[in-house]
């Protein structure tokens, strides 16, 4: 946009002493992420209303505010990936094919014994981390669009996964189930987890030389590209990680499910439901800007507009249609934001 | 700094060498470098020596050759054949990286901060100060403090880039190479985007480096740059190197002699044919939210100068007049009667034509043939059926008009992106002809573009006014201003401060364009 007539002052004022100068930390968190933060607050506000109208206020108990947060879980963990990759300039459409084949796998790999756990937890995780290579090299060696590498990705896991499923049939054990069922202090330790993850994603995102050259290659690659930063390797180590993730959240159905089916990540919506959740947390979808807080605030916003419908019983499929005006509204809102702010 | 540059070691500690012998030894020697593409060969032979603390000027045509020979020397492209010598010892970049190290930075025309991040991250950019991978964001704090400091800057490191303006993120990619300790840094066409006050700044700027021992490669068309700043200049043209002058042998003249072929005599058309005709657009105590207090008049067969600082407003009183920005308040006349332009459209429609300033992204369709990029306009407002806007006869019309405009390609069916910045204004150019409109805003139609593409695109404004056109032109080119336009008026905080007649000179404009008054008297009668 156009400076306007009062530039000059403008950046008198903004040229102030480079000494440490207090900044309002509370106040600058608020401003930036207004939106999540509104979203937050007004689907609690629906949570507790649709309890309250009908009646089930169990749901606003702890165990029923913990069931909330277990339903977080999977896409969460999905998404914090997803998160990388979009920041990263790319995106990833095989994360709900590669949850399924995950699964699968994990069922196959165990077969019900508790002693294949670890060995099974690392094969899945190298699996899905050969596939994180493979849409990476794809994307920042080839030169693929990532939207078509990694669909086409997605499409090659689920014909595979579809083929060869009779074969892979298998259970998890009991004790694996903790995972997904297992309480530390009434909190589940997937919630946990997930929280740990995304604390430490945030961490990386914001102090590393890592993150820093992830937010770079997003923003600019040809800038990244000539500030001396290997572009394609911070894009493979993105799409790796965002497969290990999808990988985890495999492992973690499977875990919930007690067996695995060759559909659930792609019933569950995983891949499309992951990149909504970015772009809600104020991730932007050109990559270079994004936030773990933010994702995890889209993460929740979903889980309480499934958990409102559940409530209120109404026809799931309309749900699709809430979340759907909850994108349009909310990336709406960023484009408005930006555009007041520069005007 | 590096001990090895000659203006710091003190004598008495060079205990092998004479002084003398150390300070001929040229920090940068490029020699016989040779780059093709394919069957074309963009650098022939070039050699080039610059020593530290000297200003290198680089000058030719766009498409001569700078360019490649400085992505050369920055690691961009390796050279086919040639070598390159840092303080005598040979290097062979394969990557920017290593040519960053070896101390070679080079600042881009087009700026690459990344504009989410703040400045001190954009000044660390790739060599982050950090411990097992975490950033020490004190030390980056503090450095980048530092690094402004030596470029004399007072940004606040903490902000972020897409907040500061054009020049001052120029001084953030100066202070970067600052922070790596570049002893050569490349400027390409560094005052393409910035005003003359900014300007200034730049070079007292290239004053204190040239102090501190760096070698500076200084790539400009504006040659009055060239003649204060440079100690030598050397001419490329074609690929090949025409000359190397010293600083006394050096003159506007024999520069672009070199460059072109051609004297400057002939750069400006002679100015208006006949007297001015009737009004074409005209507003009184025009307002809105970027321009107030607009008395502007144009009448046909002029070409009328806006002159301004870079937040002058100029560019929004040129959009306003084209319908992207509306008047809020004010009377505006129009030649046909129907009031300021609605949009775009609206004023496409009835014939006002917009030059944008930023041709890459407000004009061209970069992926685009130059066929379709020209007839983009007319195509746009022409009816449903095929007739001189659409269909055969309307590609032969912009085929005619592409030829006219001396548009120089391969073919008029390559991406347009491929061409060189004048050959691209040309396409822009050729776009409006086709509409043939009443008035033309033209933003900084020769920003970034050699000298022979600019004398064409003088050359066509002048004849599309003297057959009775309107133009309207917005430069930060204070020369193009007075060598072309018939009068002037100058913007500054947004109003119109002055009406300057034809031939007043560069002093008088840049004293009103700097007023800070803010409600100042306006200089000078409209007629």
């Amino acid at each position: 946009m156009s400076a306007l007539p009062i530039r000059s002052q403008a950046s008198s004022r903004r040229s102030v002493q480079l000494e440490r100068t207090p900044v309002n930390m509370p106040m600058q968190f608020l401003r930036r992420n207004a939106v999540p933060i509104t979203l937050i607050l007004l689907s609690c506000a629906v949570y507790v209303g649709a309890a309250i109208a009908t009646d089930q206020t169990t749901q606003l108990s702890l165990a029923g505010i913990v069931g909330l947060l277990q339903r977080m879980v999977a896409l969460g963990l999905v998404a914090l990936g997803q998160s990388f990759v979009i920041i990263g300039g790319s995106i990833d459409l095989s994360v709900a094919n590669l949850i399924s084949v995950s699964a699968v796998l994990a069922a196959y790999f165990m077969q019900g014994q508790p002693d294949a756990i670890a060995y099974s937890v690392v094969l899945v995780l190298i699996a899905a981390a050969v596939v994180g290579i493979i849409n990476g090299l794809l994307v920042a060696r080839l030169k693929v669009n990532p939207l078509i590498a990694t669909l086409g990705m997605g499409l090659v896991l689920q014909g595979i996964l579809t083929v060869s499923f009779t074969q892979l049939q298998g259970t998890v054990p009991s004790v694996y189930q903790q995972m997904a069922y297992g309480q530390i202090a009434g909190i589940p330790v997937a919630v946990i987890g997930l929280f740990a993850l995304a604390v430490l994603a945030a961490l990386c995102l914001t102090y590393t030389k890592a993150g820093a050259r992830l937010l770079a290659v997003g923003g600019n690659a040809q800038s990244a590209r000539l500030a001396g930063i290997n572009c394609a390797r911070v894009l493979v180590g993105a799409h790796v990680l965002s497969a290990l993730m999808a990988g985890l959240a495999g492992l973690y159905l499977a875990s919930w499910l007690g067996a695995a089916t060759p559909w659930v990540g792609r019933d569950g919506g995983y891949d499309l439901d992951s990149i909504a959740a970015v772009v809600i947390g104020g991730t932007l979808l050109a990559g270079g800007r994004g936030s773990i807080a933010g994702t995890l605030a889209g993460v929740f916003i979903f889980a309480t507009i499934d958990a409102v419908f559940n409530m209120l019983q109404i026809n799931a499929f309309l749900g699709q249609v809430l979340r759907g005006v909850v994108v349009i509204v909310a990336v709406g809102l960023y484009t408005f934001r930006s555009r007041s702010h520069t005007a | 700094m590096h001990t090895t540059d000659p203006a710091f070691r003190p004598v008495s500690s060079l205990p092998m060498t004479s002084p003398l012998s150390q300070a001929k030894l040229p920090l940068l020697q490029m020699r016989g470098i040779r780059k093709t593409f394919g069957s074309v060969t963009v650098l022939q032979d070039v050699s080039l020596d610059c020593n530290a603390g000297q200003v290198h000027a680089i000058c030719g045509e766009n498409g001569a050759g700078k360019s490649t020979l400085m992505k050369v020397l920055s690691g961009i492209y390796t050279p086919d054949d040639g070598e390159i010598r840092i303080d005598g010892q040979l290097v062979r970049f394969t990557s920017p990286g290593q040519a960053n190290a070896a101390g070679v930075a080079i600042i881009h025309q087009e700026l690459a901060l990344l504009p989410h991040r703040t400045v001190a991250q954009n000044i660390f950019l790739g060599h982050e100060p950090s411990r097992l991978g975490f950033i020490n964001q004190r030390a980056m704090h503090e450095g980048a403090c530092a690094a402004l400091q030596r470029v004399s800057c007072d940004i606040d490191p903490r902000l972020e880039c897409s907040r500061l303006s054009v020049a001052e993120q120029q001084m953030v990619e100066i202070a970067k190479a600052v922070s790596l300790n570049a002893r050569i840094l490349v400027l390409d066409e560094p005052t393409a985007a910035l005003d003359d006050v900014e300007s200034q700044k730049l070079f007292t700027l290239i004053a204190d480096l040239r102090r501190q021992g760096v070698a500076m490669l200084y790539i400009s068309h504006r040659m009055a740059e060239i003649m204060a700043l440079a100690d030598q200049v050397t001419v490329i043209k074609d690929g090949q190197r025409m000359a190397t002058l010293s600083a006394d042998e050096a003159s506007v003249d024999r520069i672009v002699h070199l460059m072109v072929g051609r004297e400057l005599s002939d750069f400006y058309p002679p100015s208006a044919a006949r007297a001015p005709g009737a009004d074409v657009y005209a507003v009184e105590d025009g307002r809105n939210e970027y321009v107030r207090d607009v008395h502007l008049r144009l009448r046909e067969g002029e070409i009328v100068g806006i002159a301004g600082l870079e937040d002058s407003g100029k560019i929004d009183l040129a959009r306003t007049v084209f319908g992207e920005h509306r008047w809020h308040r004010g009377r505006v006349y129009t030649w046909d009667g129907c009031g300021a332009a609605r949009s775009p459209r609206d004023a496409a429609r009835r014939g006002i034509g917009y030059l944008p300033d930023d041709r890459k992204r407000e004009g061209l369709g970069l992926r685009q043939s130059l066929r379709d990029n020209a007839s983009l306009t007319m195509r746009a407002l022409a009816g449903p059926m095929a007739d001189a806007y659409r269909g055969t006869r309307a590609t032969l019309r912009i085929d005619a008009l592409l030829k006219q405009v001396e548009v120089r390609a391969a073919s008029l069916d390559m991406p347009v992106g491929e061409l060189s910045g004048g050959n691209q204004q040309k396409v822009m150019v050729a776009r409006w002809m086709a509409r043939q409109p009443h008035l033309w805003v033209v933003c900084e139609p020769t920003r970034g573009i050699d000298v022979g593409a600019k004398a064409t695109i003088y050359n066509l404004l002048r004849d599309y006014a003297n057959a009775g056109g309107t133009v309207l032109m917005v430069s930060s080119d204070l020369v193009e201003l007075i060598g072309l336009c018939d009068r002037l008026y100058v913007m500054a905080q947004g109003r119109i401060v002055a009406h300057l007649p034809r031939g007043s000179s560069e002093e008088s404009i840049m004293a009103q364009a700097v007023r800070h008054d803010f409600d100042g008297p306006v200089v000078g009668e409209q007629p």
